[in-house]
């Protein structure tokens, strides 16, 4: 019995040491949803080490008003699927806030998970128009969306003066979205659309499509899939000996690309993107790259990791502002008193569907050395 | 015209491929019936043992491009067929006895442990053959331009392929390996000794599939952890179209395979093009429920 009383003791003065501990230190647990394996690890790897970076330095300079950052990693391996199960992990470890994906898909299958749990999500990379669409008021994105970027590819094209244009997705609703945006655009401009339809992404061998593109005589290919595939199809139009310019959306933003295609192929290649990591001219950017290179020895690959970074960047904005880590303040902070918020990729505001507001995409070439350079 | 000889010869490269790595699903069903599903993941290592062999030997620059390759899938394929003994006696033997779903999902867990011990030992990003390290001329026969390489790799997958048909009717082992097929109680009757045959039959089949990596590798230049799956997925259905257990089977319905593809894409859509292949997959299951030259099979099941 007394034995009995004893451990009861132990246990409730245990019990009540640990409340006594978190309510001493509370920690704001920030979660992070991204692609660590799939055909995007490498995406979700930066993304990773992006915002993880960024949460050592906030605690290292005294975290949140005081409290520190937790940040808990969930991976949607890239796919719907495996990111419904990874959002209803999630929504268990009680986070105030979640940053995340990638894709558009992805991100699309945990919306709805987010949403009935009150956590306020900020997408990274996923650009479809209808993931804003949908009058979720939580759900917010630190990339711009494919209208944008339809009118920057009509207009680009435009500009080029390429009157018999070829659009090739693959399928994937971001692929889609911008591919179905740029065909209206541009069939409203009088452009001929020599061709239009979808690969399967995934796939290495893909000259029955290049070979039925080139029958079609396009003046340019517009391919608003992803680096991988993008990779390979200029790859193998350069073996095929067929030089038709291609222009890609701001999915083959990524140095991989030029890995997979070699700097032959994949030179005059144009692609839309916000402006890549090197080109970012904040001082914000110019720190955290500064910061970025020190910790892993590399720059980050693409811009979409650097967008993790801003969403990470806001929602701490947002935390330290309102003083609070409900999910509605956040949000009603960030339509409504968040005004050009100094991120790493530019100015910050989000208008009232929770999309970025401003002009962020730009026009790239591959250079012969296999670097991205800036167009005027 | 000349537009569908192109996609004729497109889907003969990809076929080739699909043939080869469809050996080694139909052996080990034809011999075990199972569906080592951890096939594709075989394929894949090849095409990253090639990687790692390639740069860290050197050995394009030593001893020029052919007998570089040459040495090089000699090496891949011992390589993979070691991994594919190794995987038949830690993940099949030891539940042969077993119901066949218990293998099946060894199978499963075995594919998905391959293709994690890839992402873990080699990254998750894609990674990439050096260029330039072979010809990319290309001829231009009768209108039609094909890359050398291309041509060379659609023979050298014909030449394994008959190489191995041969060995298996031709041979004495070859004679087990079809006895063994027959019936394995037989087969021991006969004083077959028939776990070295499984033993064999799991070093051919990933050797090829290994082969096959390879020369994916070295042809399109991009592998990545993942891609077994996709080509493991085609290569399967292959074998099932050309009657699963039948190896001239595998090979015709590789090569089928690859042309209804490249032909669909073609004349049809290139965004329904899995789904006529899966269609024409399907109509041929029904006139002939063995495949096209699958007849063993019916008996058993």
């Amino acid at each position: 019995m007394k034995r009995k009383l004893c451990t009861l003791g132990f246990l409730t003065l245990a019990l009540v040491a640990l409340t006594l501990g978190s309510a001493w230190a509370k920690t704001i647990r920030i979660g992070l949803m991204c692609p660590l394996t799939g055909s995007w690890a490498s995406e979700g790897q930066d993304m990773k080490q992006i915002v993880e970076l960024l949460a050592a330095e906030t605690n290292k300079a005294g975290g949140i008003n005081g409290d520190q950052v937790e940040i808990v990693i969930e991976d949607d391996g890239g796919d719907p699927r495996q990111a419904a199960l990874a959002a209803t992990r999630l929504t268990t470890k009680e986070i105030s806030a979640v940053i995340g994906t990638y894709g558009s898909s992805v991100t699309e299958a945990s919306q709805n998970i987010y949403a009935e749990s009150n956590i306020l999500q900020v997408a990274t990379g996923s650009t479809a128009i209808r993931l804003s669409e949908k009058g979720l008021p939580l759900f917010f994105r630190t990339c711009p969306r494919d209208d944008e970027q339809g009118m920057v590819a009509a207009k680009t094209l435009g500009t080029l003066g390429y009157g018999k244009i070829a659009i090739l997705h693959d399928n994937t609703s971001y692929a889609k979205g911008l591919a179905d945006e740029a065909k209206s655009l541009l069939e409203k401009e009088g452009k001929t659309i020599a061709f239009y339809d979808a690969l399967t992404p995934g796939e290495r061998d893909y000259n029955a499509i290049l070979t039925k593109l080139k029958s079609a005589a396009p003046d340019v290919i517009f391919f608003t899939g992803y680096y991988p595939e993008a990779g390979m199809l200029l790859r193998q139009k350069m073996e095929m000996g067929w030089n038709v310019p291609m222009l890609g959306g701001d999915a083959t933003n990524n140095p991989d690309l030029v890995k997979i295609a070699g700097n032959k192929a994949a030179e005059g290649f144009m692609f839309l993107s916000p402006p890549v990591p090197a080109d970012l001219d904040t001082p914000e950017a110019k720190d955290f790259m500064a910061a970025y290179k020190a910790a892993y020895g590399n720059a980050p690959g693409s811009v979409w990791a650097v967008l993790a970074g801003d969403a990470y960047r806001v929602i701490v904005e947002a935390v330290a502002k309102t003083k609070d880590t409900a999910s509605d303040k956040l949000a009603a902070y960030m339509k409504g008193e968040m005004k050009d918020f100094s991120g790493l990729t530019g100015k910050i505001s989000f208008n009232d569907k929770g999309d970025r507001v401003g002009d962020l995409y730009r026009v790239y070439k591959v250079d012969a050395a296999g670097a991205f350079v800036l167009q005027p | 015209m000349e537009e569908f000889f192109q996609q004729l010869t497109n889907g003969l490269a990809v076929g080739g491929i699909y043939a080869l790595i469809a050996l080694g699903y139909t052996m080990v069903y034809g011999v075990l019936k199972l569906i080592n599903f951890a096939h594709g993941d075989l394929f894949t290592i090849g095409a990253y043992l090639g990687l790692t062999l390639l740069v860290s030997m050197g050995l394009f620059d030593k001893i020029g491009p052919l007998p570089a390759v040459i040495l090089l899938a000699v090496m891949v394929m011992i390589l993979v067929a070691i991994i594919g003994a190794i995987l038949e006696r830690v993940a099949y033997r030891p539940l042969r006895q077993s119901p066949r779903l218990s293998a099946v999902v060894s199978a499963l867990g075995a594919s998905i442990f391959f293709q994690n011990a890839i992402m873990a030992i080699y990254s998750p990003k894609f990674l990439v053959y050096p260029h330039d390290i072979l010809p990319k001329t290309v001829i231009n026969i009768m209108g039609l331009d094909i890359p050398v390489m291309r041509i060379i790799m659609f023979l050298t997958s014909l030449v394994l392929m008959l190489a191995l048909y041969f060995f298996i009717q031709k041979t004495k082992i070859g004679t087990a390996i079809r006895a063994a097929a027959i019936d394995q109680g037989a087969a021991k009757l006969m004083g077959i000794n028939v776990d070295r045959v499984i033993m064999l039959v799991f070093c051919i089949g990933p050797a090829l599939g290994g082969a096959a990596g390879l020369m994916v590798g070295l042809y399109y230049g991009q592998i990545n952890f993942s891609m077994g799956w996709m080509y493991g997925l085609k290569a399967f259905t292959a074998a099932i179209l050309g009657g699963i257990g039948n190896i001239p089977g595998a090979m015709v319905g590789g090569l089928l395979l690859g042309v209804i593809e490249a032909l669909g894409a073609a004349y049809i859509s290139i965004a329904w093009k899995d789904a006529i292949a899966f269609c024409v997959l399907i109509l041929i299951l029904i006139v002939r429920p063995t495949g096209l030259l699958g007849e063993r099979v019916a008996e058993k099941v």
